[in-house]
């Protein structure tokens, strides 16, 4: 008390505390005030949350997913926090409406609350800013895209293109992007709502409750204190509510993080729930009509909403004396859940909606996952690399690409490798051995090909389906036994490869021996070292890679390169 | 206060409920708080190559008594990337009595970064004047303990080094 009597003389913290606490409660505490003060709480609350989350987040396009994946799958509680955070926006969400409902109920908007009333609705606005500039901020795939559409709205209105360049920090996404996204959801927006809220509290301590509709002396009656008998009422709500956020956090595990944003896939993007209505609205409008869903409409709204101490022109606060004005809000509400309804719905019988979902969940899982080894610093989609494929396929780009084709891409300076196993890569060789796609550009030019007279399309397909039999790829066991016994008579009797090529591991011939020919270890032979003299001998040119890379790598190589299908 | 009725029941209850309050505003405070004691105090960190052998390069390069500066690299996990091939350190390798020996670039004092001086043909440190000799010993200046050798592998004729920190400003070499 010492310590307080000291502070007190020295700061009137008592008298601060008592100017902030003692209010008279015209009519008694009710539960339908608390709302207003459930928002200040959960907005205190995502001030803190969010404080928290930025002690890990880092706000760049490189950084932001891979950061977010940390924070939430690898620091301790940091998928409890995250979740809170994204849940708590929700919950700002409904209790804004719910506020916002009471007000108008209660009359409250009306003369001399205007104000009041106004800087309200302007920080129901901003919450809604503040859900659409956080969604952004994982820079995975759900807010990437549907941000882009929200900034695509923008820039489709007349006069909008400069504010859309504006929040992206260019035409198009990017680390100014995340950047403004930051500066704005962290610095720009909680200080104006933070200014906003001082205004609306002033001026709701100036003006008071407003009571429900009874005789003057009953309201004085039973009038009571805020401190204790509302601020009661308003920390159980508060608790209801942290109780219910907490349960919400537990049971989703958090909130979803998909996987990083990459502008070259399509995502079935939807935006949160709460702006599903306007996602549905602009199904209905589209072309020149779309402006009606995207300004119109949603402007008309707001307009009504700023414009309705006007409106309400009645004498008294009563319910009754108000039809017209509770109708008109109730109205707003109905088609807004209206449409969120319909828009679940119908997302919830579109079967490729519904596999689209299901795939980019598998990609966020596996994403996820691979994130938990690090990823490098070009980031976000670069946690792919991390999956074994990836890596070989990144190696088949480093080393081998700059000869070989492969989906398409690459060089064609020796074979192309796609399908480089199948029936028909073989066939196709032994038809035209000196085109380019096989052995034209290389040294290896020299085998002849096999013509239309030399052997008939059914006998070349014969021999091929012979060869598959031994070359020990996957496709051998999936062979004709019949057609793979005209095959050997023919090889054995008519045709003349066996002056060139072998059929045994090991035998020196012209031609590479065609044992195992496409299996991974003789895939795996030839990377090594193509030299070797039962395999291209003197006319191999392709770099040994046995010391290049490790044993490791030079199977992988051969086990993606023998995997490959036909394009 | 104002208040419409007062009275001695009625103070028993606003006692209660302002009991309530304090512990509701408690629990919800403790929400956030509790766990973020352990998201702020415990977070997984990183993982360098530090504690592992690192290439250092072949022995020939190391012959004399010529200290030779060294940069150590390995891949290292920082937080939420991975980057191949990081410059984690250096160390001072040179040859005495035909083995090789390896110091920590980084002071035993305050961390500065130990430089040679080839006329003197000790080590200085920059910061804080104190100079070690060619074994590591302390022979001017504030360093609580000789430089701190690292541990050296030859393979093949291929050095290794295990790049170690060690705590600064105590008299015992304790890794950090």
């Amino acid at each position: 008390m010492a310590l307080l009597d000291w502070l007190d003389e020295r700061t009137g913290i008592r008298s601060a505390t008592r100017l902030m606490l003692e209010e008279d409660v015209p009519g008694g505490a009710r539960l339908r005030y608390v709302f207003g003060s459930v928002l200040v709480f959960l907005f205190m609350q995502q001030v803190v949350l969010g404080i928290l989350l930025a002690f890990y987040y880092s706000p760049s396009a490189t950084d932001a997913w891979a950061s977010t994946a940390y924070l939430n799958d690898q620091v301790t509680y940091g998928w409890f926090l995250r979740g809170l955070h994204h849940h708590g926006s929700s919950a700002m969400v409904v209790v804004v409406v719910l506020h916002l409902l009471q007000v108008v109920f209660a009359g409250a908007y009306r003369k001399p609350r205007e104000v009041n009333w106004w800087t309200g609705l302007l920080m129901g606005a901003i919450v809604l800013a503040f859900a659409l500039t956080g969604y952004l901020l994982p820079w995975d795939q759900k807010g990437y895209w549907a941000t882009q559409v929200a900034t695509g709205i923008m820039g489709s209105v007349p006069g909008g293109e400069p504010m859309q360049q504006f929040v992206q920090g260019g035409s198009e996404y990017g680390n100014l992007t995340l950047t403004r996204f930051f500066a704005l959801h962290v610095f720009v927006l909680p200080i104006a709502l933070a200014g906003l809220l001082g205004v609306h509290l002033l001026l709701f301590r100036k003006h008071g409750v407003t009571p429900p509709d009874l005789p003057e002396p009953e309201l004085r009656r039973k009038t009571q204190p805020f401190w204790p008998n509302q601020l009661f009422l308003d920390v159980l709500a508060m608790a209801v509510c942290a109780a219910v956020l907490v349960g919400l956090t537990v049971q989703t595990h958090g909130a979803e993080l998909f996987a990083p944003a990459d502008p070259a896939s399509n995502f079935v993007a939807r935006p949160e729930w709460y702006f599903l209505f306007l996602f549905q609205l602009l199904k209905y409008f589209q072309g020149p009509l779309q402006i009606v869903a995207t300004v119109l409409l949603p402007g008309a709204a707001a307009a009504y909403l700023f414009a309705l101490p006007f409106v309400d022109r009645s004498k008294s606060r009563a319910v009754r004396s108000r039809w017209s004005v509770l109708s008109g809000v109730g109205l707003l509400m109905a088609g807004v859940t209206a449409l969120t309804a319909v828009a679940i719905v119908e997302d919830g019988g579109n079967e490729s909606f519904q596999h689209g979902v299901e795939q980019a969940h598998a990609e966020a899982a596996r994403a996820r996952e691979l994130a938990r080894e690090g990823v490098a610093p070009v980031g976000g989609v670069a946690v792919f690399d991390n999956d074994p494929e990836q890596k070989t396929r990144n190696l088949f780009k480093e080393q081998c690409a700059t000869c070989h084709t492969l989906e398409g891409k690459g060089s064609e300076e020796a074979p192309t490798l796609d399908g480089f196993t199948s029936r028909e890569w073989l066939a196709a060789l032994v038809r035209s051995p000196r085109d380019r796609r096989f052995y034209g550009a290389t040294k290896h030019n020299t085998m002849e090909p096999l013509t239309a007279e030399q052997a008939s399309d059914e006998e070349l397909a014969a021999v091929v389906e012979y060869l598959v039999s031994l070359s020990g790829a996957s496709a051998a066991a999936s062979v004709d036994a019949a057609t793979v016994a005209r095959g050997k008579e023919l090889w054995d009797k008519k045709l003349e490869c066996s002056s060139c090529h072998e059929l045994e591991a090991g035998k020196e011939g012209a031609g590479p021996t065609l044992a195992g020919r496409g299996s991974p270890a003789w895939i795996a032979r030839i990377i090594r070292d193509s030299s070797q003299k039962d395999l291209y001998g003197d006319t191999a040119e392709m770099p040994k890679f046995a010391d290049k890379l490790s044993t490791e790598q030079i199977e992988a190589l051969a086990q993606f390169v023998a995997s490959r299908k036909a394009p | 206060m104002s208040s419409g009725s007062g009275g001695e029941p009625d103070a028993g209850r606003r006692g209660v409920l302002k009991l309530g309050i304090g512990a509701l505003g408690l629990g919800l405070a403790a929400v956030p708080v509790v766990p973020a004691v352990g998201y702020l105090l415990f977070p997984t960190g990183s993982k360098g190559g530090e504690g592992a052998f690192l290439p250092a390069g072949k022995r020939s390069a190391f012959a004399g008594s010529v200290p030779v500066r060294v940069e150590l690299h390995a891949d290292k996990v920082d937080a939420w990337n991975k980057t191949p091939d990081v410059k984690l350190g250096s160390c001072w390798v040179l040859e005495r009595d035909g083995a090789l020996q390896a110091f920590s670039t980084v002071c035993p004092h305050l961390g500065c970064a130990v430089d040679y001086d080839p006329e003197a043909q000790k080590f200085k440190c920059p910061c804080h004047r104190s100079a070690f000799a060619l074994d590591g010993a302390v022979e001017a200046g504030p360093s609580p303990r000789p430089l701190d050798a690292l541990e050296v592998q030859e393979e093949n004729g291929l050095v290794a080094i295990k790049l170690v920190r060690y705590r600064q400003g105590v008299a015992q070499k304790e890794p950090v």
